[in-house]
């Protein structure tokens, strides 16, 4: 993952800022080093990116497009714009899009004010949705002895997939089917507590920005997610590998 | 685990499968190639879920990922398909020409039950099987044949043009032959 040559500094600007970036960073990684906010869920530290979530979008100068700073390079000459109304807008919308398609009731979760997307939509001032919603039947896997699976809040970002595929080697996790029909499956949608693969690291749980992946045992908001250790632990990791060259 | 697998999967499939594994090595995207070769190697032309785990055990790739690819594409059925396949056109063009109707005429003659499929049945896949595995009624996008709208395909051969008493008509020809489809 890390180049062992130094990159080239380029110069670029975000928000009318002229700030200086390294060639083979992302938008979104040239904008959290310099202290620019911009708003992800599906991107997690130490994981790959996959654009999936599109909250992440920014404005690119001479261009029309919105683009996910989570997967774009940046380059020199940039302008970036991260705040305006019509990224509120698109962003919004991302969410209740998202909102729409599982049964999010916060009130009975036990992620509670701890859940990514619950803080994502309040920050974005999302007090209601304007779309119907799916209100699809799903199920609970309880199977675990230890974590619970409830497929009513999964949000689908495959964070729990590239965890276990990336960080703890397991491949657990796959999103199976498509379109509104796309369900996390662990092996071969056997129950997660009969998954020969999984090794009950508990990563995903720690990865979910939801309650979707939550351990057993934990009430209404106890549910309190450590996405950093699986930052750490990749970081970590990546430093170990490029150091045994 | 692995040892009850290998129980379950009768010797021929299992020679089948290592065949199909043999051929396509370990290149990238073998995957598609050894699954398409298994499920058209089976008798019901379906992917059995002992000899998906199976071509995981042998092929080391996960379980999951097989499972997502086996799941993402329409050509991959997971259940045992009937000895004739009937696949309806539910494209705009044949939409248009009443396809919804003939899909609604056929799955009642068959005494299938569109909304049977349940959680898992999927609006823009439809498969549906007769209980005694003669039929098999299926839904596709566009066979890219809209001038002939409606269209359906019986068995990999397309009838245009198609209205409810052609279809009936192919239909009961096939339940006379006892059903000889591929």
């Amino acid at each position: 993952m890390s180049n062992p040559l130094p990159n080239k500094t380029i110069s670029v600007r975000i928000d009318g800022e002229l700030v200086t970036a390294h060639e083979g960073q992302t938008i979104l990684e040239a904008a959290r080093a310099n202290g620019k906010q911009i708003p992800t869920l599906c991107y997690l530290k130490g994981l790959s990116a996959v654009g999936a979530c599109r909250v992440c979008v920014v404005e690119l100068a001479g261009t029309d497009r919105l683009l996910p700073a989570c997967t774009t390079p940046i380059q020199d000459g940039m302008s970036i714009k991260t705040t305006s109304a019509k990224l509120t807008l698109y962003r919004r919308m991302a969410v209740e899009l998202l909102l729409v398609e599982r049964n999010h009731i916060c009130s009975s979760c036990v992620s509670n004010s701890h859940c990514e997307l619950q803080s994502m939509a309040q920050s974005l001032g999302i007090t209601h949705v304007r779309y119907s919603y799916n209100n699809p039947r799903l199920q609970v896997d309880m199977s675990h002895p230890r974590f619970v699976l409830d497929h009513n809040r999964c949000i689908l970002c495959t964070r729990c997939v590239r965890v276990c595929a990336e960080v703890e080697g397991a491949n657990v996790w796959e999103v199976a089917s498509r379109g509104i029909y796309s369900r996390i499956v662990s092996d071969l949608k056997d129950d997660w507590g009969h998954a020969h693969n999984c090794t009950g690291c508990g990563k995903c749980v720690q990865a979910c920005p939801t309650g979707a992946l939550a351990e057993k045992g934990q009430s209404v908001h106890e549910m309190v997610k450590q996405g950093d250790a699986v930052t750490r632990l990749a970081t970590q990791r990546a430093g170990q590998a490029s150091g045994a060259h | 685990m692995k040892g009850a697998v290998k129980e379950v999967l009768d010797a021929h499939e299992r020679l089948l499968i290592d065949q199909a594994i043999a051929k396509h090595g370990n290149r990238p995207g073998a995957l598609l190639g050894i699954l398409e070769a298994v499920q058209s190697a089976n008798a019901h032309k379906y992917l059995s879920m002992v000899s998906l785990r199976y071509i995981a055990d042998e092929t080391g790739v996960p379980p999951a990922r097989i499972y997502s690819a086996a799941t993402f594409y329409a050509l991959f059925n997971l259940d045992p398909q009937g000895d004739n396949v009937v696949c309806v056109c539910r494209g705009t063009a044949c939409h248009t020409r009443g396809s919804r109707d003939l899909l609604e005429k056929l799955c009642l003659d068959l005494g299938l039950s569109e909304h049977e499929a349940g959680e898992t049945g999927e609006a823009d896949k439809l498969a549906l099987t007769t209980p005694d595995h003669k039929f098999t009624v299926r839904t596709v996008a566009c066979f890219g044949q809209c001038a002939l709208a409606p269209v359906v395909e019986v068995n990999h051969h397309i009838l245009s043009h198609v209205n409810e008493r052609t279809l009936q008509r192919e239909v009961k020809a096939l339940t006379k032959n006892g059903g000889g489809g591929k």
